[in-house]
């Protein structure tokens, strides 16, 4: 007969001395995009213990997701399912305990405010202009911003922890602004394709949401103190896996100078740390 | 004015190639990762610079982001996939 123990279905969990399930529990994350990083994180949020789910996505699925998504299936793709829908409903099914909600539609259609309502945002954006969008929001709603990316066997996991460090937007260049309006995927009406379309694949897929959501469970712990100091590069084709650091950019929108009066004459500005 | 101009490599993270540029301190860092893409026909898309483990800004000159001669940056892509 099983005892207690085994009837718990966080009981491993709790084994991790630093992790708080309580506040995991009531941890409000905002997971915004549905596709391939999506469905992994969504499912490793399930399984970790974040119950109250809000997952964001305008499209719908197509059978080219389905090498890389749990939760899509032919039907999903014949039907053109909505992915935000889809993979609500599939964090529902693994966690009978969790309130995951949809919303179909565009980021950029929120207002400022929608994410007041969440403690963590996660990023599984496949755009640059999204990342820049969702980055600057959380930022400024001071919301931690837990950002990822990939290509082929390459990922990249960016923590954000406003007030202080350094944002997404911080560790961008020219060359992201010159594909900033390009989608790095595979579906979607009325879009400009990035070409030739990105390789992806499920296991740097895995690895990256894995991260993604080990630093959430730091977060909702409240241990940032654990966290990335900043970002997470893995090339799985070298099998390299490394921390690496953004350094703030004080000329990054999201870090205005803070201007001192010093004396009528004199004004000394710097950024915010 | 007289610019001072210096040697350093930059290592194509994707083949482990390097390529070796002379630049001079008010190069920026931009400049550097176009150069370089363009060197080794990258496929368009978003690349950063990293030295050791700092990525550096693509704004700041080579001079500002600590860049000296002999350094060897790496070229690598940032993935923006989902």
């Amino acid at each position: 007969m099983p005892g207690a123990v085994d009837q718990d279905t966080f009981d491993r969990s709790r084994r991790v001395g630093w992790l708080d399930l309580d506040a995991i529990f009531r941890t409000r994350v905002l997971m915004i995009g549905a596709g391939a990083l999506g469905n992994e994180v969504g499912k490793c949020l399930a399984l970790s213990g974040f119950r109250r789910v809000t997952v964001v996505d305008m499209d719908h699925v197509v059978g080219s997701n389905l090498n890389r998504c749990l939760f899509f299936t032919q039907e999903d793709a014949r039907t053109g399912s909505k992915k935000a829908e889809v993979v609500a409903r599939g964090i529902m099914d693994i966690s009978p305990d969790a309130r995951a909600r949809a919303v179909v539609g565009r980021l950029e259609d929120l207002p400022g405010s929608f994410y007041d309502g969440f403690d963590i945002v996660l990023g599984c954006l496949d755009n640059i202009a999204a990342r820049i969008h969702a980055n600057s929001h959380a930022y400024h709603a001071g919301r931690p911003y837990v950002d990822g990316g990939m290509e082929g066997f390459i990922g990249r996991v960016m923590v954000c922890l406003p007030p202080d460090g350094p944002c997404v937007q911080c560790g961008m260049n020219r060359s992201h602004a010159k594909v900033a309006n390009m989608r790095f995927s595979c579906t979607g009406e009325g879009v400009v394709f990035h070409e030739p379309r990105l390789a992806a694949e499920i296991t740097t897929t895995s690895l990256v949401s894995a991260v993604m959501v080990r630093e959430s469970l730091k977060i909702a712990s409240g241990r940032k103190d654990m966290t990335l100091r900043n970002t997470f590069y893995y090339d799985g084709q070298r099998n390299v896996a490394e921390e690496m650091e953004v350094p703030l950019d004080p000329r990054c929108p999201n870090h205005p100078p803070q201007v001192l009066q010093v004396s009528e004459n004199h004004i000394m500005s710097g950024s915010v740390q | 004015m007289v610019l001072l101009t210096f040697r350093l490599k930059v290592k194509n993270a994707e083949t482990g190639a390097t390529v070796e540029m002379e630049l001079d301190g008010d190069n920026s860092v931009d400049e550097m990762i176009e150069s370089a893409a363009t060197f080794w026909n990258k496929d368009m898309g978003a690349y950063v610079l990293r030295k050791g483990k700092k990525v550096l800004r693509g704004g700041s000159t080579l001079k500002d982001a600590g860049v000296m001669a002999e350094d060897v940056l790496e070229l690598i892509p940032d993935p923006e996939g989902g």
